[in-house]
């Protein structure tokens, strides 16, 4: 796994959500019920993840991403392709 | 009916030149509308094959896709009527094709498969992609009263009670709004709120009507898509609009940017003006993207009276919904309730309600209860103030509309939604939705405190309970369209509302 990408998604799900510092998010938790993330931002949030990551956002479906609950599920699917991508490994 | 628009496109291809993009997260395809007629044809051939006629009832429920797109143009090839359902909301079953008398249901379920009235979706690709040139339907002809497609809107019963809308609506709808914002040549109409929504394909006539593009996505895949296609007007909800704001404001601040900068990048950098409607929208996000340079314009309607008032570019006034558009007219009684009436009504009754129903809506006369207090200004804009059944008759007999007390704690950056109650009529009681997690409890209550200074005495709050979590679609809280959903915000938080010594306090 890559320490960028994980930096990366902390980050971006700590802008979204506010309030919690990205690196007191536990990558394990749901992001919609422990952190509140909607399904907007959701959307905004993972958008954010491919930018700086560099991964293109149409690797995934419209079914990954209902799949994506916690921030771990994030880097999971990201890593798949960052490696190719160039993004920080 | 030699005006309608409805008839015009079910009657001939467009002009080529111009095309409809259909976007998903892993890919976009894009076909000419010439083309897209064609193969609403063949589609509607296909239908007509399986015994499709005018009257019956297709069920379409599927997220946004060129085959819905298909299957409703050749619904209105064949006067059918279409029910678009929203997925999450319904279910691919039995009872939805028996409960609205359904001659077939499209879906990409595949646990729906076996039920001889249910199709695939790509049944209809595979349908638009053949060839038939001699199978294409006749002509048809709408009138004014005949009706389209049937709308689904929350009832009393728990199940979704439908309104069969009218081609005259529809028509009087499309012309006012071509009247008001001119779509041409070089517009595409961004759409990526559900099919399902009879006026979100509205742009799609559009754009068969008037000759421009339009590009529908998933909901999922709409920032995506916005960027790449940079489109020149954006359809969305004020819910839509305050999440991406929220956006904006971290993004301009992250990188030194300034905001309209900031939302240039998540819009795109061809924006002529963004629409927004459905629920009423704070003057705080108005004037947000106005001042970006994204011009706004909000407006009112109901599913049962479709639009009724907007704003719009040379006629628009800050803080209401617009002037009424032609053929429409906004009665307003004594307390101040909005009735309206239309030229062209959607229709004068619901399907599928409980007794009673219709009648509490819909006038003799088809005039629309409304619900809604508003007023007109001298110059005919029409400003909305609230919910009717959202005035609080205090024990002391005065009136507070809870509305703009509503809208003044939302301005707090810790607050996302915010709920007025009055328990025992004596006093408010706001549940508020955080906009962090763990709620800014120090935030809330500062701006509480800044809250009732600007109110009167009566309308001040006494106690804000917290909610647990964020008000959303996925937890019932809030409405498709981001409204919140008063009852079950009281059914949830009823035992802190009614506790004097829960909640956060005035500092």
């Amino acid at each position: 796994m890559s320490s960028d990408l994980v930096s990366i998604v902390r980050h971006q799900l700590a802008a979204v959500i506010d309030d919690t510092p990205a690196t007191e998010i536990d990558l394990d938790a749901s992001m919609a019920d422990e952190y509140g993330l909607t399904s907007l931002n959701k959307v905004l949030f993972l958008t954010s993840v491919c930018d700086e990551a560099g991964v293109e956002l149409s690797h995934f479906t419209e079914h990954d991403v209902a799949s994506m609950a916690t921030a771990r599920d994030v880097i999971d699917a990201m890593s798949a392709h960052a490696d190719h991508s160039g993004a920080g490994v | 009916m030699t005006d309608s628009i409805i008839n015009r496109i079910v009657a001939a291809p467009p002009a080529p030149g111009h095309t409809i993009t259909v976007a998903r997260l892993d890919g976009s395809h894009t076909v000419d509308l010439a083309e897209l007629y064609r193969a609403s044809g063949r589609v509607a051939a296909a239908l007509r094959r399986e015994g499709i006629g005018e009257g019956d009832r297709i069920g379409i429920l599927a997220i946004n896709c060129l085959e819905w797109v298909l299957l409703d143009l050749a619904a209105l090839r064949l006067k059918a009527v279409t029910a678009g359902f929203e997925p999450g909301k319904f279910a691919a079953e039995p009872a939805l094709i028996e409960r609205y008398r359904l001659a077939m249901l499209f879906t990409a379920d595949p646990g729906a498969a076996g039920h001889p009235s249910v199709r695939a979706m790509r049944e209809v690709e595979r349908w638009a992609a053949g060839s038939d040139p001699g199978g294409a339907p006749g002509p048809v002809e709408y009138g004014r009263r005949e009706t389209t497609t049937l709308k689904f809107t929350s009832g009393s019963t728990g199940q979704p009670k439908a309104l069969a809308a009218s081609v005259g609506s529809i028509d009087a709808s499309l012309r006012a709004v071509q009247q008001m914002f001119t779509h041409g040549p070089g517009d595409n109409i961004f759409v990526f709120l559900p099919l399902s929504l009879l006026q979100q394909r509205y742009w799609i006539y559009s754009a068969l009507a008037y000759g421009h593009d339009v590009t529908v996505s998933t909901y999922e895949a709409a920032f995506a898509t916005m960027r790449r296609t940079a489109p020149t007007v954006v359809m969305g909800v004020p819910g839509f609009y305050e999440t991406a704001k929220r956006h904006i404001e971290g993004q301009a601040a992250r990188s030194g940017t300034g905001a309209a900068a900031a939302a240039r990048r998540l819009f795109g950098d061809r924006i002529r003006y963004l629409w927004t409607g459905s629920a009423p929208a704070s003057a705080s996000m108005l004037r947000f993207f106005n001042e970006c340079g994204l011009p706004i314009f909000e407006g009112y309607g109901l599913n049962e009276t479709c639009i009724v008032s907007k704003n719009y570019p040379g006629a628009s006034r800050e803080g209401s919904v617009g002037r009424v558009l032609p053929g429409k007219r906004v009665l307003i009684d004594e307390d101040g309730v909005v009735s309206v009436a239309s030229d062209d009504p959607v229709n004068v009754r619901y399907e599928y309600c409980a007794p009673g129903e219709s009648q509490r809506v819909f006038g003799a006369d088809g005039v629309v209860r409304t619900g809604d207090l508003g007023y007109l200004d001298e110059d005919g804009y029409l400003f909305i103030r609230g919910r009717a059944d959202d005035v609080i008759v205090l024990d002391n007999g005065k009136k507070v509309i809870v509305r703009p007390i509503e809208e003044q704690m939302r301005l707090s950056p810790a607050i996302d939604e915010c709920v007025v109650f009055c328990p025992t009529q004596t006093h408010l009681v706001a549940v508020v939705s955080p906009a962090g997690a763990p709620p800014d409890g120090r935030a809330i209550a500062e701006h509480l405190a800044r809250t009732n200074r600007v109110l009167a005495a009566d309308e001040r709050i006494r106690t804000v309970v917290v909610a647990d979590t964020r008000f959303s679609i996925d937890n019932g809280l809030l409405t498709s369209q981001y409204k919140p959903r008063r009852g079950q915000i009281l059914d949830r938080y009823r035992t802190a509302i009614l506790s004097s010594e829960e909640g956060v306090h005035v500092l």
